[in-house]
């Protein structure tokens, strides 16, 4: 049982859960504690001592089906199969009843049955189960890697069980109980259904062999599945991928969160505030009942967003936005602008909607400007520095979302320049790799002398390291 | 404490607490091995009435610490009353110039008030907070900590310590070692995700909403004035809503609370314009509202056709609706409802 426990703790393991050593160890002391007749209990217990993130909960109902009983349901199955199909006027209990009978009228020693021929007549599955079980743990069964090799298993398990030897044995039995007086029809249908047995078994290794590499398969997939969505490319996303995504920003932005609030905590409490102290415990005569502690500014940037909402970087912009957003209140003021050639606010669309329908709004033009044309970086930053250059200022971080693909237009670095001289600091996220810049219509190589920082951006991935480090 | 995982249904049970199985062997297994158990799901499914129950059913004191960010180990630990002990320096003033008297040199007199030290770092003094008092009681007791999602992860690191072994340092007095290990209920609405340290050292328990026969289970053993027959359309409604895309789910709490609000109204059985009406007491956000608004023919249609079929499969158990006719739904649901 415990080794089934941690083949099974290291199941979940594979398949992305943190599962460690003192939690299996509690599972042990868990099931020690209860009944573990009852199938309920038992997964409670195991959920409870091992599972300890919410999200996990399906995957473990999937993997615990899988791995604890199906088989088992799957054996009962196909000897149940094997009884029905006996047909005629015995039915299976009988020849079994029979057969003991039979068998202890034999003169004792004359027969010599093995473990599984056994299990097998006294039909019980527990056992069954475990001798299977074994028998692919020594066949090496879990190593299986793929569909090829389950025959190659099946009949090295098969081999383990003994099956050929107990199948000659089965049939020496019949043969025995035949001459101590088993009627003709009656040995005959006894033969018949040592050979359902054995088929039964048979199947029923093939189908255990196979439950073993689909156990390594579902894990892989799983883990593949999830670590490809933080780093897929923005540029390709489908609808459902949209809406995973933005759980996963969430997430993202929470953990950011946890972060910040403890390298704040650091900084809250300042040194003692002995002039506003004495004057407040002036009442208790001088005796300082009350302290007061001087409170250190908190250091909250301003930030400036500008996304280039054109099609081609409305991705990057929107979880951008989503992620700036969640963060709303590591900032000071967060003002919001779009653009494609022309550039207009839309800071207000982010006040009265939810995130989400603000979002999809924004990169939508924000009713402020017209998405169906085609980029033109250097007039969106000549109307941000004809209009707005005054929101900016020395506590600001502008953040520039774009591809810097500017259709051949001037790019007016100069703007630029003027907004990175006043501003605190000045990044840009491109979603292309920085071999490309400069190359063909971008333009990003005239913009690079006025940015601090540029970063490729193409995934969640790159994104959440770039907003962690905005923020520290 | 208790004695199977039956046991625990049970006396959870006679508190008007209906659970299921996955609860209870939690609830067991927490007690058998004096474990933490963290428990998580959406607000409002019983979290931290759980624990109340459990208190109740095993006759211990409920101790609550209820956490908020800034929650720090002064409010929830213990502090040292830093006003008291000045007034008593201040009363005890000349008693002090007694204690002084006599003293020659400096270091004499401060020798002279160190031997003092401990008279004002002492039980007297300390004010004890939840952790405190959930360790120093002197019969077992029941430790709540809610919302603990809400504290900051500095405290967390705080509450492993007092977690895994029970004890707590106060640096003046010693170390104070629990004489009987609290049971400790960590409640989270999983508003952050909490470090994989305090899990590892917690049970973990997630419950969700109910599924509509523990619901209905549930609904008849804390509203008792119900009738069955709006009980199960109130369910059923419910699990129905639960399914659309709202920003705030309505839980259990809501259902209990829509069916005394029903009762109140002297309500017979639901209708389109009674659900419109009350909705407000089950969604707390003007845009659920609106939303479900165009929904509610939905919700009643589906339900009347639904409960039809059953109706046939069952054999008729249950007298017809008189006032609801299968088909169509919508409109001659509402017809219904106005006589």
């Amino acid at each position: 049982m415990q080794q089934k426990i941690i083949a099974f703790a290291n199941l979940l393991r594979k398949s992305g859960m943190r599962v460690s050593v003192a939690e299996s160890l509690d599972a042990f002391v868990a099931l020690d504690e209860l009944s573990i007749g009852d199938r309920e209990i038992f997964k409670d217990a195991l959920r409870c001592t091992m599972v300890k993130r919410s999200d996990d909960i399906p995957t473990f109902n999937e993997l615990f089906d899988r791995y604890w009983s199906a088989f088992y349901d799957q054996l009962r199955e196909a000897f149940e199969q094997a009884g029905e199909n006996a047909g005629d006027a015995l039915d299976i209990e009988a020849l079994l009843r029979a057969v003991e009978q039979g068998m202890e009228q034999l003169p004792p020693g004359s027969l010599d049955l093995s473990e599984l021929a056994k299990v097998l007549l006294s039909q019980d599955l527990n056992a069954l189960e475990q001798l299977i079980r074994q028998a692919a743990r020594e066949a090496g069964t879990e190593k299986i890697e793929n569909m090829l090799q389950i025959g190659f298993f099946t009949r090295r398990t098969m081999e383990q069980l003994g099956s050929e030897g107990t199948g000659e044995q089965l049939r020496s039995l019949a043969g025995q109980l035949r001459e101590s007086g088993l009627s003709d029809a009656e040995a005959d249908a006894l033969l018949a259904m040592f050979e359902r047995f054995m088929e039964a078994l048979r199947r029923s290794v093939r189908n255990y062999t196979e439950r073993e590499l689909e156990q390594h398969n579902f894990d892989y997939m799983e883990k593949f599945r999830r670590e490809s969505l933080l780093e897929k490319s923005f540029y390709n996303l489908s609808e459902e991928e949209i809406r995973k995504m933005r759980e996963v920003v969430a997430r993202l932005a929470q953990r950011i969160k946890n972060v910040l609030s403890i390298r704040k905590r650091r900084l809250k409490r300042g040194k003692l505030d002995l002039r506003t102290m004495l004057r407040r415990n002036a009442g208790h005569g001088g005796v300082p009942f009350e302290l007061l502690f001087r409170e250190r500014r908190k250091d909250r940037p301003k930030l400036v967003i500008l996304c280039d909402v054109s099609s081609s970087v409305a991705n990057v912009s929107r979880f951008m936005m989503q992620f700036m957003y969640s963060l709303q209140e590591c900032f000071t003021k967060i003002r919001c602008f779009v653009f494609v050639s022309e550039l207009g606010e839309v800071t207000p669309v982010f006040k009265d909607k939810d995130i989400n329908d603000a979002i999809t709004k924004a990169l939508d033009g924000g009713d402020v400007i017209n998405v169906y044309t085609r980029s033109n970086f250097g007039q969106a930053f000549h109307i941000f520095w004809r209009d707005h250059l005054a929101a900016i200022d020395n506590k600001t971080t502008v953040l520039v979302l774009g591809d810097a693909r500017n259709n051949y237009n001037d790019p007016r670095a100069w703007c630029l320049r003027d907004i990175h001289n006043k501003a605190r600091d000045v990044l840009w996220l491109n979603p292309e790799s920085p071999s490309a810049w400069g190359f063909g219509d971008s333009v990003m190589d005239k913009y690079l002398p006025h940015v601090d920082v540029a970063e490729e951006c193409r995934n969640l991935k790159q994104l959440s390291k770039i907003v962690d480090r905005l923020l520290l | 404490m208790f004695q199977s995982v039956d046991d625990v249904i049970q006396k959870l049970g006679q508190q008007d607490y209906i659970c299921g199985k996955d609860i209870a062997t939690v609830v067991y297994l927490a007690a058998k091995l004096e474990k933490p158990v963290l428990v998580e799901g959406p607000a409002g499914v019983g979290k931290t009435e759980l624990a109340k129950v459990v208190a109740r059913a095993t006759g211990r004191p409920l101790i609550r610490l209820q956490c908020y960010e800034g929650l720090d180990e002064a409010k929830a630990l213990y502090e040292w009353e830093y006003s008291k002990q000045l007034l008593y320096t201040q009363i005890l003033k000349e008693k002090f110039a007694e204690t002084m008297a006599g003293a020659t040199t400096l270091r004499d007199a401060a020798e002279r008030v160190g031997r003092e030290d401990s008279v004002f770092f002492s039980d007297r003094f300390i004010v004890p907070r939840p952790l405190l008092r959930a360790i120093s009681a002197d019969e077992p007791s029941l430790l709540l900590i809610d919302e603990v999602d809400k504290s900051d992860p500095e405290f967390e690191a705080f509450l492993l310590e007092v977690l895994s072994d029970f004890q707590v340092t106060v640096p003046e007095v010693g170390t104070l070692e629990a004489k009987h290990r609290p049971l400790a209920f960590l409640t989270s609405n999983d508003a952050r995700e909490m470090s994989d340290a305090l899990k590892r050292r917690c049970l973990h328990l997630y419950i969700d909403f109910p599924d509509e026969e523990l619901e209905l289970r549930i609904l008849e053993t804390r509203v008792p004035g119900i009738e069955q027959r709006l009980a199960e359309e109130l369910v059923s409604v419910m699990q129905r809503l639960r399914k659309l895309d709202l920003k705030k789910t309505p839980s259990i709490s809501e259902t209990l609370d829509w069916a005394r609000a029903l009762l109140a109204l002297n309500a017979r059985e639901l209708g389109e314009e009674l659900i419109n009406d009350t909705l407000n007491v089950i969604l707390k956000y003007e845009g659920d509202i609106k939303k479900t608004q165009g929904e509610i023919g939905r919700l009643i249609a589906r339900r009347s056709t639904g409960g039809e079929s059953e109706g046939g499969d069952t054999g008729a158990s249950e007298s017809p609706a008189p006032s609801s006719p299968p088909a169509p739904p919508a409109s001659s649901v509402k017809r219904g409802v106005l006589h």
